[in-house]
């Protein structure tokens, strides 16, 4: 799947890796048109730094592990230090969501923070459980910043969990959470923001939304608008 | 298997003194941070949380003289990959604040804040909005923007797509290899797109245009379910499942507004194309008010601005 030029790359990009980054990927034979082109990309990363260590599982046959993963569809994949499954990606990872996994594994295994100060005082400050679902698309090159953004608060806190899915592979996800645009992203099943904000605009909505704990599904934007 | 190996970027808190900083993350900043970084001034590049700009959002580029084709989202790639080759430096922020000091600018982003002795603004513009009811309500229900990123929700649908130059025609094209039937209206009688592109989308088999026509209303429940047309025959109701609006430009402006001089229009007002109000300040691409806006020309803005800046720093 990766061209002589993206291994090169690749290869480049975990130069920056200073600890072990596990990866776990779930794949299952049926009804899973995408799992064996994930499985691909992920065994060829594999083979490009020792840092990386994946494992292969089988949604089916591996179901206790993926319970206590918290994982229920494929293909899925969880990147961590090893201590934790917070960090989820559902969907092959291609195009732009490519450079969404990559750049959370050289978060996972680097050796500087990515977050900015104000994010990591707000997650450090976090009391209630974080779910943040983004849903994006191969070919939608604004939506990394939000799934890296979705995965670096996980990546940091054990109260939020990250999963970017891919909207045209999860379709009946998509319609429950009415996803007719990319990115978009869902926090708890009730905040909802449309395209990419910056750090500084997310944990701010969040913080404010949080405090007023809303029982209708409410735009995040709406938090910063009228503040 | 198309792979995008770029990484993104992050933030940071940081607050110090430098000689440049550039504000935007499209063809024109990305020139600017090659040259830059060529020139070996010590600059920093503020690129938004939209990376590659409007450009990075086109499906297919086929005016860029040297490349035959390529898409948006690969040209930007290959130019900051460049630039960072050459050690320019990014920080993923949006600029919030500008402020002249005595010597200096006083750049304040999402966290951090530098005083720079120049500033380069290439913040480019956002998709402008036509401000009909129902625009905003339905906003990602199935009012979009950006066709390269959406148009697999339209699979089989109908779609309406708005506006007559490069971007509404070279977006439809796009659009139509998804959709069932697609409808460009346009408020005059022909296009203000590349003949090419028009003639194109002319002769596409799911697409029709209705001339003389403008949006008043969209309508729906939970998502678009139809619009209400005013055409040269009077108000049409049409059913359908998405709109695309590319209904021109809004410069990215806001936060320069007490730096530099503006046109009416909201776009950095310049002189000998880069240069501003300001003699330490530069604009370069769809920010300023030249009239050609093509990625060719944003990035010979920011050459432009950045051979200016190493003068004035000499």
């Amino acid at each position: 799947m990766l061209s002589d030029n993206d291994a090169q790359e690749v290869r480049k990009v975990f130069g920056a890796l200073v600890r072990d980054v596990r990866i776990k990927v779930y794949t299952q034979e049926l009804e899973c048109p995408t799992c064996r082109d994930t499985e691909i990309i992920l065994k060829e990363l594999d083979g490009l730094s020792e840092r990386l260590k994946v494992s292969f599982l089988n949604l089916q046959t591996d179901r206790d592990e993926a319970e206590k993963d918290g994982v229920d569809r494929a293909p899925a994949i969880i990147v961590s230090d090893g201590t934790h499954s917070r960090v989820k990606f559902y969907g092959t990872p291609s195009g732009y969501e490519f450079s969404s996994l990559l750049t959370t594994i050289v978060d996972t295994g680097g050796s500087e923070e990515p977050l900015i100060e104000g994010t990591v005082q707000f997650l450090n400050d976090l009391d209630k459980n974080l779910d943040m679902q983004v849903f994006v698309t191969p070919a939608c090159p604004h939506c990394p910043p939000a799934a890296v953004l979705a995965s670096r608060m996980a990546r940091y806190s054990s109260f939020v969990r990250s999963e970017v899915i891919e909207a045209n592979e999860f379709p009946e996800l998509s319609r429950k959470f009415k996803v007719q645009g990319v990115p978009r992203t869902i926090v708890n099943g009730i905040f909802f923001a449309e395209g990419s904000l910056s750090e500084t605009m997310m944990t701010n909505a969040l913080r404010k939304g949080l405090a007023d704990d809303p029982s209708d599904e409410t735009n995040l934007l709406d938090y910063l608008q009228n503040n | 298997m198309d792979l995008k190996t770029g990484l993104v970027g992050s933030g940071s808190s940081a607050s110090r003194k430098l000689d440049l900083v550039i504000a935007g993350g499209g063809p024109a900043a990305l020139a600017a941070a090659l040259y830059s970084a060529r020139y070996d001034i010590d600059h920093i590049v503020l690129e938004s949380y939209q990376p590659g700009g409007q450009a990075a959002l086109t499906a297919v580029i086929e005016n860029y003289p040297g490349i035959k084709t390529i898409s948006g989202g690969d040209i930007v790639a290959i130019m900051k990959e460049q630039a960072e080759s050459w050690g320019a430096v990014f920080e993923m922020a949006s600029v919030i604040s500008a402020d002249p000091l005595k010597d200096r600018i006083q750049i304040k982003a999402d966290s951090s804040t530098y005083m720079a002795r120049n500033l380069i603004i290439a913040t480019g513009a956002a998709p402008a909005k036509l401000g009909v009811p129902g625009e905003d309500k339905f906003y990602g229900r199935g009012v979009s923007y950006c066709a390269t990123c959406d148009a697999p929700f339209f699979r089989n649908a109908r779609v309406l797509v708005v506006g007559g130059g490069d971007s509404a025609v070279k977006e439809a094209l796009h659009l139509s290899e998804f959709v069932s039937e697609l409808v460009l209206v346009h408020r005059r009688d022909k296009f203000r797109a590349e003949p090419y592109l028009a003639e194109k989308l002319l002769s596409c088999k799911n697409c029709s245009v209705m001339w003389n026509t403008t949006l008043k209303e969209i309508k729906g429940d939970e998502s678009v379910e139809g619009v209400i047309l005013f055409t040269p025959e009077g108000e049409k109701e049409l059913k359908l499942d998405g709109i695309f609006m590319y209904v021109g430009r809004k410069p990215a402006t806001e936060p320069f507004a007490n730096l530099v001089e503006l046109n009416d229009n909201g776009t950095v007002r310049t002189h000998n194309i880069v240069h501003t109000s300001k003699e330490n300040i530069f604009a370069a691409g769809d920010v300023t008010d030249n009239d050609l806006r093509q990625i060719v020309t944003a990035v010979s803005d920011g050459a432009r601005a950045a051979s200016a800046v190493f003068d004035l720093l000499q």
